[in-house]
């Protein structure tokens, strides 16, 4: 019987202490974020989107490696000879590569973030930029290849035009040293037909 | 009544030529219109303070698009919303009984509302047995919801109807009783002696007189109405986590919003009886005011705050299982309840 | 107009009693009692008697009925219960009924003195209701609360017999 009564009072005791509560949390400053109107700071190790500083790339392929979903697809086509590239971010003469095709597909990656790490440049790198949904799956393969596909075109063609003309002219210092030196130098240019 | 047909005679002066048994049933349909639309625009409301409430309890914001300022617009848009969902009858389900059980419950919870009084004029009918309909009436929105669990033809349905009407069959004793403390120190079932009973200001309210009795009849007839809404913690005939919704997981739409209604119309209800009965009904905090409006804003306030209350209870407390809902209701609202009305009757017996 | 919502709340009792009588599916049955359970009170209410209608809605409706409900709901396996009953008594029904039908009629039509029910001077009901309950018929009042009493403690008896 005593129970009972202490029950009944600890009962009501407890409903009143949890009503102040609650009373007064209608008066505190709520948490919540206005997203479309209000956006957060991302964090500074947030994994949101690959981006890719293209003019610092070197045409590794380190990062496509170390996509364990394979989701990085880069394409790379040597500079034509003497072409000027323009500067880096590092304002230094880019080298060597133009890319007609550097893809991430955010679709499938897996946001592991081991690309980043193997990048000798730091070209690959997270960027703070989540929203981006699409209503098309395709829209989400990013596209960072600085050579239009008409350019990549000519550019393959004279690339192979360029392979002709250097293999031939191997060809034929080949056959200018063969003329000249019969025996030594020949183990040199089989290493160099291949 | 008598002065809400004053007035439409003297709006509409062609009403006179018309033969009286015409006259007198359109002239009541439109009070019936009237309390409706009263109805359902409180419930746009009262939700979106409820919603509102919730909200900043829980350190949210709560609905803060439609209509610009804080959302205010959101529960109309909920509304229309509701009203042009596709209306859904499961195959197996009794297509009769669903379709008449939304009507009946509404029917119970809307035709409490024919003898509250709104303020002195304000009264769809003055019965002299005024709180004992009330107790009747809303007795058959009982039937209306095992009609809807039975017939949805769901587990879920009929465990929720069954868990419904055994505890709004419980909880109406404590109502009752509570409800005799203050019938027994008035001396009538009509609400008007009721109110013109605890006329003079706020001290000589109800819910002060008989020393502790009528404020502990208060807190119980508070308590069982929460109850009997359904409300949070004793919303286990709707408990989301066991039953989905309870006795309308089928319904939707028109029909699901009817239900919704009949709910909050329930709400409302509660709030103007216990303010009828114990907070001075029409009268304001110094008696009566002559001005018409004036007892309809007060009675209007009085149930909001019951609602409020209502609501912050809902947000505050956990649900009870059910086993302790029948405990809080037989073995202590109950007792509690029979000892507070035979004290109150020795009091009320010794001070006369 | 009086006449008027007479005959709807008489058509709503002898409509929910034929439903009851003869529906195959017993829960129809139980739900249209209370039509007949509302109109029987909006009858009471026609004759002043406003107390014993919301009694009525309350007990029958409230009360009664819920417990038929769940007496079906809670017994029946199946979903819907099919009564079809092959065996109706109609001619011996019809012929005793109609035998007390013209008896009543005899009875009413030969007692000139009916007393005029629609407006008996009393407006409240309740004082003269309690006053004659705790004094004329307080016996039978005090006997049938004593009924109900004995009925409530041998259901629990019987329910609880299982445990020991």
């Amino acid at each position: 019987m005593r129970e009972y009564f202490i029950d009944i009072f600890s009962g009501v005791g407890s409903v009143l202490v949890g009503m102040k509560v609650t009373f007064g949390h209608l008066f505190t400053r709520s948490v919540t974020e206005q997203y479309p109107r209000e956006k957060i700071e991302m964090f500074d190790r947030s994994r949101n989107r690959l981006h890719v500083d293209i003019e610092d790339c070197i045409g590794c392929y380190l990062c496509d490696k170390a996509c364990p979903v394979d989701c990085i697809h880069i394409d790379t086509i040597k500079a034509r000879p003497g072409e000027d590239l323009g500067l880096t971010e590092k304002f230094e003469k880019k080298k060597t590569f133009v890319f007609p095709k550097f893809d991430i597909d955010m679709a499938e990656c897996c946001y592991c973030g081991l690309c980043v790490f193997p990048c000798p440049t730091e070209c690959i790198y997270w960027i703070s930029d989540y929203e981006f949904a699409e209503y098309d799956r395709s829209n989400l393969n990013y596209h960072f290849g600085n050579v239009t596909p008409e350019d990549a075109r000519v550019r393959y063609e004279e690339a192979e035009k360029l392979k002709i003309e250097k293999d031939k002219e191997i060809a034929l210092k080949k056959t200018a040293s063969a003329a000249t030196k019969p025996a030594a130098p020949k183990d040199d240019s089989k290493e160099s037909t291949d | 009544m008598d002065y809400f047909i004053q007035i439409v005679t003297d709006l509409l002066p062609g009403l006179d030529g018309l033969p009286v048994w015409l006259v007198i049933p359109s002239i009541m349909f439109m009070f019936g219109a009237l309390i409706f639309t009263g109805i359902s625009i409180y419930s746009l409301i009262i939700l979106w303070f409820e919603r509102k409430i919730a909200a900043h309890m829980q350190d949210r914001l709560g609905p803060m698009e439609v209509g610009g300022w804080h959302g205010w617009l959101q529960t109309v848009a909920d509304a229309v919303k509701l009203l042009l969902k596709e209306d859904i009858i499961p195959a197996v389900a009794d297509r009769k009984l669903f379709k008449l059980a939304p009507y009946i419950v509404f029917l119970a919870a809307f035709s409490v509302f024919a003898v509250l009084p709104f303020s002195d004029k304000i009264v769809g009918s003055e019965l002299n047995i005024g709180i004992f309909y009330i107790l009747a009436v809303s007795s058959i929105g009982v039937v209306g919801i095992l009609m809807a669990g039975w017939a949805s033809n769901n587990k879920w349905a009929l465990f929720g109807s069954m868990r419904s009407v055994a505890q709004l069959v419980s909880y109406e004793i404590p109502i009752g009783l509570s409800i005799l403390v203050v019938v027994m120190s008035v001396g009538s079932l009509s609400m008007r002696d009721i109110v013109m009973a605890q006329d003079g200001g706020i001290f000589n309210w109800m819910i002060w007189q008989n020393a502790p009795f009528n404020f502990i009849a208060f807190l119980i007839l508070f308590i069982a109405g929460t109850a009997e809404t359904n409300r949070v913690p004793f919303d286990i005939p709707e408990a989301e986590s066991e039953l989905v919704a309870g006795f309308h997981v089928e319904y939707s739409g028109m029909r699901f919003s009817i239900f919704f209604l009949a709910e909050y119309a329930n709400m409302l209800a509660v709030g103007i009886i216990a303010s009828t009965l114990f907070l001075g009904g029409w009268q304001g905090i110094t008696g009566a005011s002559s001005a018409p409006g004036i007892g309809l804003i007060w009675m209007l306030l009085k149930g909001f705050l019951i609602v409020l209350v209502m609501i912050w209870f809902r947000w505050t407390l956990p649900r009870l299982r059910v086993d302790q809902l029948m405990y809080v209701c037989w073995k202590v609202l109950v007792p509690i309840s029979f000892i507070n009305m035979v004290g109150a009757g020795i009091w009320i017996g010794l001070s006369s | 107009m009086e006449s008027f919502v007479f005959y709807i709340f008489a058509f709503m009792v002898v409509a929910g009693g034929w439903v009851v009588i003869y529906s195959n599916n017993l829960i129809y049955s139980a739900f249209s009692l209370l039509f007949t359970f509302v109109g029987l009170a909006g009858l009471y209410g026609l004759l002043m008697a406003d107390f014993i209608a919301a009694t009525q809605i309350l007990i029958y409706a409230g009360g009664v009925l819920i417990l038929l409900l769940f007496g079906i709901m809670l017994t029946a396996r199946k979903t819907s219960i099919e009564i079809t009953q092959s065996n109706l008594p109609r001619l011996p029904g019809a012929i005793i009924s109609s035998l007390i039908f013209l008896l009543l009629m005899v009875v009413i039509f030969s007692e000139p003195n009916w007393n005029s029910a629609t407006n008996p001077g009393v407006k409240e009901t309740v004082p003269v209701i309690g006053k004659l309950l705790m004094t004329k018929y307080l016996i039978p009042f005090e006997l049938a609360s004593i009924l109900l009493l004995a009925a409530l403690i041998g259901s629990v008896f019987i329910a609880r017999r299982e445990d020991s």
